[in-house]
């Protein structure tokens, strides 16, 4: 049977004394904190606010919208699958009856409490009808009071999709908003 | 001016004692940052000034300033609760009255001590002080009625006693090198030479004991890489768990000034105090031209590369906001408009007659200046050497000082005491 001896560290007289580690370990915090203090710009960090990261890529779950049929009306037929697997149960939804021959029922209501969501993406995985999506590309949730982060139907679907034409939903084969 | 000069001293240990927390929680935040390639708090501001995010940390301080004074109700000894902090700041505070700024200043032939206290006691006070303030962490400890409080406490009980007798050790072998106790004889031994060019600077003379003594300085003021003391993942913030609003706010100060403290020692003793290497007070009293050039110089020297840095790096590309423009504007206005007053004040004083009052004081401005120098780089040292090493256990803090530290300062005494009687 094959076996490999590993290396025992700590044992020379070198690394007993610990103090030419410890120099080494000075010598390489001091030379960061010299090369970044002499050259700031250098320092990789995004000024956030007034710099946007461009980075994110279409995997990336933020803000939900509600998807539009052909005819601009809604995609959803409120059959509470999204709300069945939410693990935080942060979805609202109020059913009623469709009568312009697109579909049988829609939502009246189409709630979802941000501040409760865990942005898990379950509700997009669960939907059959590819009504909600998190491509909005909205990472940034601000509001100044709780009851304003509970978004509505109407503000979820006037969301748009972030992302470039090839890597949105048209060229996925959907429809334009 | 006989009153003056005795205030002087105390107003510049105030200053470097209370007075440059602000600048050292900045300067904590900001190098922690840049050793770990990241920018730190540079937002904060006054009408767009930042000042390099200084603004950020008089903020945290009127923050801590108007929290509400907040009492846990288990709280029984409430007395010794409020006198905790208390202890932990006057001891920190207190050892650095001992710290000669300046040489002793000569004026119309009375001699003033550069020194908060003008006592000769150095060395002594600075150990009986130091040793005080632990009982401020301690008595927190217990009287926060609190199993973490507690358990923080013992521990920097059990870390009081590895490293006091290192460093006592130390320090008597300093003593018998300079043969004196007091701070400001230490500082005139080290303004000699040794082999004819080397300045006499104790961590030159001494490195074992500027070693054992630098390592202790650290446990002694409970920072890492011997900060054992607090530790969230384990006790959560160990003594001043309880503590809220300027109650912590007093141990975090607290923290700081002894670490000042101890920079400050470590300056006086191992790396020359106040003295210019190879310039004693008496040349600088006796060559007032050479003094006053060697000050333009040394201005120029400290405040081009100080504007050159600003016009560089107080901007960050693509932030257009704050009036950071402005801000940069401002400063280097300032800097360069200070360095020029100065020049022609001092070019004045070289054409004219020079008062051998004036260079009394400037010499003694000078010397004040090298020390402040010689104090920020030592704390410097201390910062990247917390974000530098890894914690120690507390077993294995009393290891070190008991097996290794003991051992070595005792060889060291022994050594030193051989040479001192050659």
């Amino acid at each position: 049977m094959a076996f490999t001896v590993v290396p025992r560290h700590g044992n020379t007289l070198k690394e007993r004394m610990y103090l030419p580690s410890l120099i080494g370990g000075l010598s390489t915090t001091f030379g960061t904190f010299f090369k970044n203090i002499s050259d700031t710009q250098a320092i990789p960090t995004l000024e956030y606010p007034e710099i946007m990261p461009t980075d994110i890529t279409s995997r990336y779950r933020g803000h939900h919208r509600l998807t539009h049929r052909d005819d601009g009306s809604i995609r959803c037929v409120a059959c509470f699958m999204c709300a069945t697997a939410c693990p935080a149960q942060c979805i609202f939804i109020e059913a009623v009856e469709r009568n312009d021959g697109c579909d049988e029922k829609m939502p009246e209501r189409f709630d979802i409490d941000l501040l409760e969501c865990v942005f898990c993406g379950y509700c997009v995985e669960a939907c059959p009808c590819d009504a909600i999506r998190m491509d909005s590309n909205i990472f940034s949730i601000v509001a100044k009071e709780r009851r304003d982060f509970v978004v509505g139907k109407e503000y979820l679907l006037r969301v748009r999709g972030g992302y470039e034409p090839e890597t949105s939903q048209a060229a996925l084969g959907g429809e334009h908003e | 001016m006989n009153s003056w000069m005795t205030v002087v001293p105390i107003l510049i240990m105030v200053l470097l004692s209370v007075g440059i927390i602000p600048l050292l929680i900045w300067m904590e935040r900001r190098i922690a940052s840049m050793v770990q390639n990241r920018l730190g708090p540079n937002r904060c501001n006054i009408h767009g000034f930042r000042l390099g995010g200084i603004v950020q940390s008089i903020a945290d301080v009127i923050k801590l300033l108007y929290k509400e004074d907040f009492y846990p109700r288990h709280i029984r000894n409430r007395f010794l609760f409020l006198i905790a902090p208390v202890i932990v700041f006057v001891a920190s505070f207190l050892t650095f009255a001992v710290i000669p700024f300046a040489d002793t200043v000569t004026i119309h032939g009375h001699r003033y001590a550069m020194q908060a206290l003008p006592t000769t006691l150095g060395i002594l006070w600075f150990l009986a002080l130091t040793g005080l303030g632990i009982y401020g962490i301690i008595i927190a400890g217990w009287s926060s009625h609190n199993k973490f409080g507690i358990l923080g406490a013992l521990r920097a009980s059990s870390q009081l006693i590895s490293y006091e007798i290192a460093m006592g050790l130390s320090l008597v072998s300093m003593i018998l090198t300079y043969d004196t106790i007091h701070l400001n004889d230490m500082v005139a031994y080290q303004s000699q030479t040794f082999f004819g060019f080397l300045p006499a600077w104790g961590i030159l003379i001494q490195p074992l004991a500027a070693l054992i003594f630098v390592i202790t300085a650290f446990a002694e003021t409970n920072r890492a890489p011997f900060d054992v003391a607090e530790g969230e993942s384990e006790i959560v913030a160990g003594y001043h768990t309880e503590y809220s609003a300027m109650k912590f706010g007093l141990f975090f100060v607290g923290e700081y000034l002894a670490m000042t403290a101890s920079a400050a020692l470590i300056v006086t003793l191992f790396l020359g105090g106040y003295t210019l290497p190879w310039v004693s007070t008496e040349m600088m009293l006796s060559s007032p031209d050479l003094l006053i050039g060697g000050l333009i110089l040394g201005q120029w020297a400290l405040f081009v590369p100080l504007m050159l840095w600003i016009r560089k790096n107080n901007l960050r590309r693509g932030v257009v906001c704050n009036g950071r423009e402005r801000e940069r504007h401002v400063l280097l206005w300032l800097f360069g408009s200070i360095l020029l007053i100065s020049t022609a004040l001092l070019g004045t004083m070289l054409a004219g007659v020079i008062d051998p009052l004036a260079i009394t004081l400037l010499s003694a401005g000078v010397q004040v200046g090298t020390f402040i120098l010689k104090l920020f780089a030592v704390i410097v040292f201390f910062i990247v050497v917390r974000w530098t090493f890894p914690r120690f256990r507390y077993d294995q803090i009393q290891y070190l000082g008991w097996y290794i530290l003991l051992p070595l300062g005792l060889i060291n005494i022994f050594i030193t005491a051989f040479a001192v009687i050659l």
